[in-house]
């Protein structure tokens, strides 16, 4: 076989796998959350359809029908083109990161070595610090197409919030790439087999986190969309399956930013110490990760917009410029 | 149950009584002609004179009546009576009533809002519901009511649409069986009273015309300025129920802010018109449906005042038991309600609504029912407690409420995101909160020590020890201090009352469907948890009452919403007016 089409057919193969992964993986994330803001707001929650273990397994599926029968509303004012599209805008962005982030090493079969990524990028941070960026323009677009003040707004505190925070986010990773010497994730995982970056860069690690949950809007930083403020921001008009769409990305942002937390920081599928490593110690990863976002939504109340503006330019910024700098000037101590 | 003797007051009464002949005399003293007569129900002070009345009575040291606690008309055959009733916050004591008499057929009275701003709500319901227009009021405009309603609601030849009649029970309005569908006539159905001339189809409401703090104003049509006027609510997560904020905003900081009101207003004086005296006490409940213990309670000691009974020493403190637990409850969601306000999704609130259910089993095995309780009778309460209440009450005021309110305390006061975003937010300075009529924890927040319990105290109040806790800066941190304060205040009481509780008679008399109400009038009041709840009743010897008011204290608290909430940031806004405790039940009544 021509070794060209081969390589397409594979990341066929491989895109659509995680495509489907992601998307009923998305689904239980609901299910998840649901069920540890339950317990953590002295409730039991969901545990009916499809009782499995007292866990509702087919709730997402349930939620999933109720959100397609639900009435696809667009408003009369709303640019309809744009509209429909801001939110296959968040999804596609959303989904587009995890073409460079490895699952799991490099195994052979019959003499072909399959990678366990969709796309050996070699400059993969990049790519991933390109697509976060885009994946502000489905919240801009939804919320400004909807002609709703509520919306604009969403999308304006957005905006602001994302710009302001990806400044330092591109830096908390600027540590690493220094560090290890590359752009490429593949040979930043493959480094990290016996000692985890989190250990050169710990700083670097807590920037990433909150500038993290500052990017895919998250509780502390849930500004676009704060529900006692803005309603719903930039979805107030959202219903049906459009509005599902944008909970999906959200979800799946948090999946792709706990991925990347992961694999740059926490050495990706490596297990600790070099033991065993495979696919199961990224996804136990970015449980625990996820979890702690979870946790951070059930417990903290929300900053106020200049607030978040101030932390974001007064604070992390100055920290994260400190700790590049802190991490250049020992690296050219120690003659690397 | 050990009964105990009642431990000696801990505060001596206020020396200086309120005695309406020496304010009267005073008056005279400065201006002989304006008091027109006198009464034990009040002073009755010539029209014209008013102002000036009520500027000396203010600011006058020795009389020093800062306070304007209540203000309502009286629809009488031949004439309208305009009440006020004045306080002092730093004497206390009863307040005392101000009158003015007003011709019915041209109903104008000077506002008092230069000297009491907290007249300005008062007044415009005033307006709104009796036709008395107020000279120099500066927004007289209707405030329950829509613009354009027909007619004056509490006035007396006003029939509401369907219940024409005087008084309860009431004959049925088709005897013959017939019927007609009302929306074939009109789209309101017949149950709205609109203008004469209104064609329905083509009405339009007048044009919204926005206040912007008095700088400029910018009307919706001709939005070309970079101001937007954003309406937060009826609907909306956060409004506490149907209340419209017109807000003018500058980018994210607002730049005025109005409250639009009377979304679920449902003209409860009037039906406590037609209601008799007894009838009354369950729609007390709905006023604010979070209280409905403690709105009992001082509908109950308004009644009690005409009436002239007193309260059996059992049923007293059945009563304080559960207006505190009713305190206790309704400031522990607070702390959850207003954490919802700023952000953290739902996970306090639900441990203090769990706390709350507690209590409400409580309620429910006393009253009958949970929340709506009409529990409080003229001269006593309507059951006694059951067998083992007190241990189960025992059991949450000595350990549970205590260990989850120190649980709360200790997560929810110490939370940076909570501290930098209630302090030095909403500011209420004291003047301002003394002068806007703010009642409750919000003007003990602004740092003034007034508290109806101990300012007047009623029931058997003056028997507990307890402090009055109040804030220093009058910021949204120092009113959820005050709720997490007064809770423990609260079971402190609750602790002693539970001690002394004595054996005995619940009621005065025996139980009874219609209660004889002698002629007067009374202003009664008590400290709801949202601040002074008061009733001004006016009988004419009819089993019904002739006036029925209510002083609500979260429609007064909320007129300083504008003022504490311009050059904030819209998030800030939701916080203040979570920090008020507003339940619309009460607000529009």
């Amino acid at each position: 076989m021509d070794p060209l089409a081969l390589v397409i057919i594979e990341a066929l193969i491989k895109s659509i796998v995680v495509i489907i992964v992601l998307l009923t993986g998305f689904a239980y994330l609901t299910l998840m959350e649901r069920m540890v803001v339950a317990r953590i707001q002295v409730r039991v929650g969901p545990n009916r359809v499809g009782r499995v273990f007292g866990i509702a397994a087919l709730q997402p599926i349930a939620d999933a029908i109720k959100m397609i029968f639900k009435e696809d509303f667009i408003p009369a004012n709303a640019d309809k083109l744009i509209y429909v599209l801001a939110p296959g805008i968040a999804v596609g962005t959303a989904l587009l990161a995890w073409a460079v982030i490895p699952l799991n090493p490099p195994l052979t079969i019959f003499g072909y070595t399959i990678n366990f990524e969709i796309a050996n990028v070699n400059v993969a941070v990049l790519y991933l610090l390109a697509i976060g960026s885009l994946s502000i323009y489905g919240i801009v677009l939804g919320g400004w197409s909807a002609n709703n003040k509520y919306s604009l707004l969403g999308a304006l505190r957005s905006t602001a919030q994302m710009v302001s925070y990806e400044v330092s986010l591109g830096l908390s990773l600027v540590g690493v790439l220094m560090v290890s010497g590359t752009l490429s994730l593949t040979q930043i995982v493959q480094q990290q087999s016996m000692i985890w970056n989190v250990v050169w860069q710990p700083l670097g690690f807590v920037i990433y986190l909150v500038c993290a949950l500052a990017e895919i809007n998250r509780v502390p930083f849930d500004l676009p969309e704060a529900e006692t403020e803005l309603v719903a921001g930039y979805q107030t008009e959202y219903s049906s399956l459009k509005f599902a769409l944008f909970y999906m990305a959200e979800y799946i942002n948090m999946l792709t930013i706990s991925a990347i937390a992961s694999t740059v920081f926490l050495g990706g599928y490596q297990g600790p110490f070099g033991i065993l490593p495979g696919v199961h110690w990224l996804l136990i990863k970015m449980l625990i990760f996820i979890f702690i976002f979870m946790w951070i939504r059930g417990t903290l109340p929300r900053f106020r917009y200049d607030q978040l503006m101030r932390f974001g330019w007064q604070v992390l910024l100055p920290l994260a410029l400190a700790n590049t700098f802190v991490t250049a000037v020992v690296l050219v101590l120690l003659g690397k | 149950m050990a009964v105990t003797e009642p431990v000696a007051p801990a505060v001596v009464k206020p020396t200086t009584t309120n005695d309406p002949q020496s304010i009267a005399d005073q008056i005279k003293a400065k201006y002989p002609d304006a008091v027109e007569s006198l009464s034990a129900q009040g002073i009755v002070i010539r029209r014209d004179r008013l102002p000036d009345v009520a500027r000396f009575l203010r600011d006058s040291p020795a009389l020093s009546f800062d306070y304007l606690n209540n203000l309502t008309s009286v629809d009488y055959p031949d004439r309208f009576e305009v009440v006020y009733h004045l306080s002092s916050i730093s004497r206390g004591g009863a307040p005392i009533a101000l009158k003015v008499n007003v011709n019915r057929e041209n109903p104008t009275v000077s506002s008092l809002v230069p000297v009491y701003r907290g007249a300005d709500f008062q007044e415009r319901e005033v307006y709104d519901m009796m036709g008395i227009r107020f000279a120099g009021h500066p927004n007289l405009r209707r405030i329950l009511m829509w613009e354009g309603f027909e007619g004056y609601p509490l006035r007396k030849n006003y029939h509401e649409p369907y219940y024409e009649e005087e008084h309860k029970p009431f004959g049925t309005r088709w005897d013959q069986g017939h019927h007609v569908i009302a929306e074939d006539r009109n789209p309101w159905h017949d149950n709205v009273q609109y203008p004469p001339d209104l064609d329905a189809t083509t009405y339009k409401p007048p044009r919204d015309e926005i206040r912007t703090a008095g700088i400029e104003n910018v009307s919706v049509t001709k939005l070309r300025t970079d101001k937007i006027v954003l309406n937060i609510g009826p609907q909306h997560p956060s409004t506490h129920g149907v209340l419209r904020l017109k807000t003018t905003i500058d980018g994210e900081t607002i730049v005025a802010v109005e409250p639009v009101l009377g979304y679920l207003h449902r003209n409860h004086e009037k039906i406590g018109e037609r209601n008799t005296f007894l009838q009354n006490m369950p729609y007390t409940d709905r006023l604010d449906y979070f209280t409905s213990m403690a709105n009992n309670h001082a509908y109950a000691i308004a009644v009690e005042k005409l009436m002239g009974v007193k309260v059996p020493e059992r049923a007293e403190y059945i009563r304080v038991i559960m207006v505190e637990l009713t305190r206790v409850i309704a400031h522990m969601s607070l702390l959850g309600f207003l954490y919802n306000d700023l952000g953290a999704f739902y996970t306090p609130l639900l441990y203090g609504l769990e706390e709350r259910e507690l209590v409400l089993d409580l309620f429910e095995s006393v009253a009958g029912s949970r929340m709506m309780c009409n529990y409080m009778r003229f001269g006593g309460v309507a059951r006694d407690l059951p067998e083992g209440w007190l241990d189960r009450c025992q059991y949450l005021v000595d350990e549970r409420l205590p260990r989850v309110l120190d649980e709360m305390g200790n997560y929810l006061i110490g939370n940076e995101v909570f501290r930098a975003r209630t302090k030095n937010v909403g500011i209420l300075p004291r003047d301002l909160a003394i002068n806007y009529s703010t009642a409750g924890p919000v003007l003990r927040g602004s740092g003034v020590k007034y508290d109806v319990r101990r300012a007047e105290p009623y029931s058997i109040y003056d028997r507990f020890d307890f402090d009055i806790p109040v804030g220093t800066n009058g910021d949204v941190y120092d009113r959820f201090m005050m709720r997490f304060w007064e809770t423990q205040q609260s079971l402190r009481i609750l602790k002693q009352a539970l001690k002394q509780i004595p054996a005995g008679e619940i009621m005065t008399g025996k139980k009874n469907y219609q209660v004889r109400v002698p002629k007067g009038e009374a202003y009664g009041r008590g400290e709801n948890p949202k601040g002074e709840l008061g009733f001004y009743l006016v009988s004419d010897g009819s089993p019904n009452p002739y006036r029925y008011h209510v002083r609500a204290p979260s429609f007064i608290n909320l007129g300083t919403l504008n003022e504490m909430a311009v050059g904030h940031k819209i998030a800030d806004l939701i916080v203040i007016l979570g920090s008020y405790d507003v339940v619309m039940g009460e607000v529009d009544r």
